[in-house]
C-alpha cells in the first residue's frame, strides 16, 4: 500500500475541552484550564491502507476518529479528505461529504435505535442520501448490505429489532448500515472490544473485506495491539494527546523505539505458556490531560528522561523510511 | 493434594421461560497451590461456577445436584450461618469483576476493607485498620491512602484494593473474576504480576476466570475450558496450548491472536454460543464444531482422562483420534 495516492491528511489537529470553572475561580479570573484532548496530531493514510491509531485509554484516540470526520469540532489544524481541506466545510457540504466518510462504533447495544426495525436502520441512510428512488431500490441496497456482511436470509431479519440480535449480528447491522452507503473512508473505533474472541474475526472479515474490494479506507482505532498488528499496515501510538510513534505495524511490533510504544509492546500479554510473561516495565498510570506535563508528556514516568525531556517538548521525526519517533533520547 | 473438588455440579437459574443451565454437570480439581485458569466466552457459566463455590448466587439461582469438596468437606451440606462464619472469606474469597463499580462509593476504601475483617474476626477497629495498611503495602498501594474514597482511586488502584480486600482474612482459596479485564494494557501487565507474586509468597490456590487466553497464558498453572455451561478440556497450562483436544479449544485458541507472531489471517468460530434455556442436544457445541458427526447431535460425550491430568468431552476422542 506504500506510496499510493493520499486519502486522508491530518495536519497538527487540535481538540480541547474548556474546563468549567466555579464561580469562585472566574470571579478570582483564574486562567482557563483545558483538557487538551488531541493536541497536535499529524498523519497521512494511503488510499486502500488500514491504519491503526493505538493507545491507552484518555490518550484522545477516539477524539482524533471523531474530530476528523467533524463529529466535533476541531479548536485546531486541518484535514484534507481527498486533496480537500474539510476543516472549514459548512453543515450542508460537510452533509455530501458524510456519506464517503462513516463510522463503525463501538457498542453495537448503543448505536442502533431500539425502537427501530433492521430494515429501518438501514434504509436511514439511504433515503437521508437519495441513495434510491424506487422502494425496490432501496430494497435491493438494503438486502445487499445485509447479504454482504454474511446476515443471511436477509428477509429473516428485515423485520427484526436490535434486541433480537446478538451483540455479533448488531454489529453487523451497524456495518451494513455504514456499507450501504458506499464509503471511501471508515473510522472503525473499537469496534470488537464489545464482542466474544471466537466472533470477532468474523465481524473483522465482512468490515475490511469490501475494502480490499474497493480501495476502502480505514482508521482503526484500538487499544488491542494483538489486533492491530494483525489487520493494520501502519500504525501510530498515542499518549496523552500525541502521537509519539508511527511506522509499519511490523516495525511498531519488532522494532519499537519510544520507550513508551517499548513498555506497550511489553505488556501485551501472549497467548503462549512458554513465552516470557508480559511485563509491566513502567509505574503508575495514565496522568490527566488538564495540565499535562510539561516537555515530553511522557517523562514523568520515563526511565530515560533527561532534563532536556522536562523542558522540551519533542517533535515527530522520521528516524527511518516511514518510522517516526517524538523523543529526545537516542 | 486436592483443595478443591467440584463433581458434577448443576446450578440453574429459574426464570419465567425455564431453567437457564448456567452451570450443567461440572467436574473439576483443583490441587493446592494451583492457578487453574477458568476461559470461556460471555454466558457459558463462568461466573455462575465461581459464585456457586461461594454460595453468592442470586435469588433466582438454585442448586440442581453435585458436590462442591473444600478440604474433604462438602460446602453444599453446611449451613449457612456456619458457611459464613468459617469459610467465606476465612479460606475461600472472591475479587469481584468490574473494580471500578465493586466498592462502596460513600465509605474510605480502607473502612471498607477493615469491615471484611472486623466481620470475620473478633479484633478491635485499630488493630483491623493496621491490617489494612499492611495489605495495601503488600499489593503496592501507598498504606497513607487507606482513608480515600474510591473515586480517589485510579482504576488499577481500585483493582488492588480489591485484591487487598480478598486477602484481608488470610485465605486458601481464591478467585478472581475477570480481574483486568477493563484495565488498560500497561496497568493489567502491573495487575497480574502483584497476583504472580502473592501467590508466590503467600501460597495461594488461585482460580482465574477470564475470557482472555493471552492473560492464563501468562498467570496459571493449569486451565480449564468452560463452554455453555460444562467444562469442555482441562490440562496443564502448557497441554491446552501446545496439545488441545477439544475442537473448541483449538477454535479458540485459533481465533485468539498474538502480537509475537507474523500477521496472519485470523479465523472465528462460526455460529454463536447456544441459549442455555434450550441448549441441543448431545454435544453442546455440535452445532459450531466443523468435526461433528451423528453421534455428536444425539449423545452427550463424557468429560474423560486422556493422558494424566488432561481431560476432555469430545466424541472424537472415544475411540479415534481428533
Amino acid at each position: 500500500m506504500e506510496g499510493g495516492s493520499v486519502e486522508l491528511k491530518v495536519v497538527d489537529l487540535k481538540k480541547w475541552y474548556p474546563v468549567r470553572k466555579g464561580i469562585i475561580n472566574t470571579l478570582l479570573s483564574k486562567k482557563q484550564q483545558y483538557v487538551k484532548a488531541v493536541d497536535g496530531v499529524s498523519f497521512e493514510i494511503s488510499k486502500g491502507e488500514i491504519f491503526a491509531l493505538a493507545g491507552e485509554s484518555g490518550c484522545g484516540k477516539t477524539t482524533t476518529g471523531k474530530t476528523i470526520l467533524r463529529l466535533l469540532e476541531p479548536t485546531g489544524g486541518h484535514i484534507y479528505f481527498q486533496d480537500q481541506d474539510i476543516t472549514d466545510l459548512d453543515k450542508r457540504e460537510m452533509k455530501d461529504l458524510r456519506k464517503s466518510m462513516q463510522i463503525v462504533y463501538q457498542d453495537p447495544y448503543e448505536s442502533l435505535n431500539p425502537r427501530m426495525t433492521i430494515y429501518d436502520i438501514i434504509a436511514e441512510p439511504i433515503h437521508v442520501h437519495h441513495l434510491a428512488d424506487t422502494t425496490a431500490e432501496v430494497n435491493e441496497l438494503i438486502y445487499k448490505s445485509l447479504t454482504d456482511v454474511e446476515l443471511v436470509p436477509p428477509e429473516e431479519f428485515v423485520g427484526r429489532f436490535p434486541h433480537e440480535l446478538s451483540g455479533g449480528q448488531r454489529q453487523r447491522v451497524a456495518i451494513a448500515r455504514t456499507m450501504v452507503m458506499n464509503p471511501r473512508f471508515i473510522v472503525a473505533d473499537e469496534p470488537i472490544s464489545m464482542l466474544d474472541v471466537s466472533i470477532r474475526a468474523g465481524i473483522l472479515r465482512v468490515m475490511l473485506k469490501s475494502g480490499e474490494d474497493k480501495g476502502v479506507t480505514y482508521l482503526f482505532i484500538t487499544h488491542d495491539l494483538a489486533y492491530a498488528r494483525h489487520i493494520c499496515d501502519r500504525g501510530a501510538i498515542m499518549y496523552l494527546g500525541k502521537i509519539v510513534e508511527m511506522a509499519s505495524m511490523d516495525r511498531l511490533v519488532n522494532n519499537p523505539l519510544h520507550p513508551y510504544t517499548v513498555a506497550l509492546m511489553a505488556a501485551v500479554p501472549v497467548p503462549d505458556p512458554k513465552i516470557e510473561k508480559a511485563k509491566a516495565i513502567i509505574g503508575g498510570e495514565v496522568p490527566t490531560p488538564i495540565d499535562p506535563p510539561p516537555g515530553c508528556r511522557f517523562h514523568p514516568r520515563c526511565s530515560k528522561a533527561t532534563e532536556r525531556c522536562k523542558l522540551e517538548e519533542p517533535k515527530l521525526v522520521e528516524v527511518e523510511p516511514g518510522h517516526y519517533v517524538a523523543c529526545h533520547v537516542d | 493434594m486436592s483443595i478443591l473438588q467440584v463433581q458434577d455440579l448443576s446450578m440453574y437459574y429459574s426464570t419465567m421461560k425455564g431453567d437457564v443451565k448456567a452451570v450443567d454437570g461440572v467436574n473439576l480439581d483443583i490441587k493446592k497451590g494451583e492457578a487453574v485458569g477458568l476461559v470461556g466466552e460471555s454466558g457459558c457459566g463462568k461466573t455462575t461456577f465461581a459464585l456457586s463455590i461461594l454460595r453468592l448466587l442470586p435469588y433466582n439461582g438454585r442448586f440442581v445436584k453435585g458436590k462442591i469438596i473444600f478440604d474433604n468437606k462438602n460446602l453444599l451440606d453446611i449451613e449457612d450461618s456456619v458457611f459464613n462464619k468459617e469459610f467465606r472469606w476465612n479460606r475461600l474469597s472472591y475479587v469481584f469483576q468490574g473494580a471500578m463499580n465493586a466498592m462502596n462509593p460513600v465509605f474510605k476504601v480502607g473502612d471498607q476493607i477493615a469491615e471484611a475483617i472486623l466481620i470475620h474476626e473478633d479484633v478491635e477497629k485499630d488493630e483491623a485498620m493496621e491490617r489494612v495498611k499492611g495489605l495495601f503495602r503488600l499489593v503496592g498501594i501507598d498504606p497513607n491512602r487507606v482513608n480515600n474514597y474510591p473515586h480517589e482511586f485510579s482504576g488499577g488502584m481500585k483493582q488492588r484494593a480489591m485484591i487487598a480486600m480478598a486477602l484481608a482474612c488470610n485465605p486458601d482459596f481464591i478467585i478472581a473474576d475477570e480481574p483486568t479485564t477493563a484495565l488498560d494494557v500497561i496497568v493489567q501487565a502491573q495487575t497480574l504480576q502483584v497476583i504472580n507474586d502473592l501467590r508466590n509468597e503467600l501460597g495461594l490456590t488461585m482460580m482465574l476466570i477470564t475470557h482472555d487466553l493471552s492473560v492464563v497464558a501468562q498467570t496459571c498453572t493449569s486451565c480449564a475450558i468452560m463452554y455453555a455451561g460444562k467444562i469442555v478440556e482441562y490440562a496443564d497450562i502448557d497441554t491446552v496450548f501446545s496439545e488441545p483436544r477439544h475442537p473448541y479449544t483449538k477454535a479458540l485458541i485459533g481465533a485468539f491472536p498474538s502480537i509475537k507472531e507474523s500477521k496472519r489471517e485470523l479465523v472465528s468460530i462460526s455460529g454463536t454460543p447456544p441459549n442455555l434455556l434450550d441448549p441441543p442436544p448431545g454435544c453442546r457445541f455440535n452445532p459450531r464444531c466443523p468435526y461433528a458427526m451423528e453421534v455428536c447431535s444425539k449423545e452427550e460425550p463424557v468429560f474423560r482422562q486422556l493422558v494424566g491430568r488432561h481431560y476432555a468431552a469430545c466424541h472424537l476422542l472415544s475411540g479415534g483420534e481428533a
